[in-house]
C-alpha cells in the first residue's frame, strides 16, 4: 500500500484513484492465512453491502490507504466484470479505456507498472517537479 | 529399462493429472476455489507443480488493454455517496486498485 499511496501523492491531482473494495481473500471461513491470524486482521465472507462497507472502511483506515474504496456490491458483479479477485491493478485512460491491466494478483501486484502506464497516458510533467523557467 | 520408462511415463501422467486438477480448482469463483484449495498442501500447489503460472492463467480473465473499461456505479466506503467510473471519461484517468482486507 505505501507504493500506491505514493503514486496518490504524486499524480492524485492529475488522475482518481480509488480502491474496488471486492470479496475477502482469505476470509476466516475460507482459505484462512497464518499471518491474518498474527496480524489479527479476522475477517468473515462478507454478505450485506452494509457488512462490507464496514470491513472496506476499517481496511482503508487500518492501512492507511489515502485514497477512497468503492465497495463491490454481494454479487460481485464488477469482480467479476474485471477478474480482480484475490488483487488487480488498473488504469483506465481519459477515453475510459483500459490502458493498463496487471496480472493476477498477489503475482501480477505491481504498482510500478501503474506509474508506468500513468506516465503514458498523461501529458509529460514529472512527477511533484515543477518546470524550470 | 522397461520398468523405468513405465515409471517415467506414470510419473508424468500424474504429473499432468495434478496440474489439470489444480487448474480446475482454480479456474472456480473465488470462494468455491478458496474452499478447496485450503485442504491442499501448499508446497505441492506452489513448488512442485507450476501453481503461479496456473494461477496467472486461470484468472487472466477476459478484459485486454485498448477496450472501454465495462462502466459501473459503486458506493465509496465512507457513505458519502456513489462513484460512476464513466464520470471521468474526458477528465482524468483513474486507477483502480482491486483487493480486500485479507
Amino acid at each position: 500500500m505505501p507504493e500506491l499511496n505514493k503514486l496518490n501523492k504524486d499524480y492524485g491531482d492529475r488522475a482518481a484513484f480509488y480502491v474496488v473494495y471486492i470479496q475477502e481473500a482469505h476470509p476466516i471461513d475460507g482459505w484462512q492465512m497464518e499471518v491474518n491470524i498474527k496480524d489479527k486482521v479476522l475477517v468473515a465472507s462478507t454478505r450485506t453491502p452494509a457488512e462490507r462497507m464496514d470491513v472496506a472502511g476499517s481496511c482503508v483506515k487500518n492501512l492507511g490507504i489515502e485514497f477512497p474504496a468503492l465497495v463491490d456490491d454481494p454479487d460481485d458483479k464488477v469482480e467479476r466484470a474485471y477478474t480482480g479477485w484475490p488483487d488487480r491493478l488498473y488504469v483506465i485512460d481519459r477515453d475510459g479505456r483500459i490502458a493498463y491491466k496487471s496480472d493476477a494478483g498477489p503475482f501480477g501486484f505491481e504498482p510500478s507498472e501503474v506509474e508506468a502506464a500513468l506516465k503514458r497516458i498523461l501529458p509529460a510533467v514529472a512527477p511533484a517537479e515543477t518546470k524550470k523557467s | 529399462m522397461k520398468w523405468l520408462i513405465r515409471t517415467a511415463v506414470a510419473l508424468v501422467i500424474v504429473y499432468l493429472a495434478m496440474c489439470g486438477g489444480v487448474a480446475w480448482i482454480m479456474v472456480q469463483p473465488p470462494e468455491q476455489f478458496g474452499r478447496i484449495i485450503r485442504h491442499l498442501p501448499m508446497p505441492i500447489v506452489w513448488g512442485v507443480l507450476p501453481g503461479t503460472r496456473l494461477w496467472l492463467w486461470a484468472r487472466k480473465g477476459t478484459l485486454t488493454e485498448g477496450e472501454t473499461a465495462p462502466d459501473f456505479t459503486l458506493a465509496r466506503h465512507d457513505r458519502t455517496g456513489n462513484v460512476t467510473l464513466s464520470s471521468f471519461r474526458g477528465q482524468r484517468p483513474v486507477v483502480l486498485v482491486f483487493g480486500s482486507y485479507t
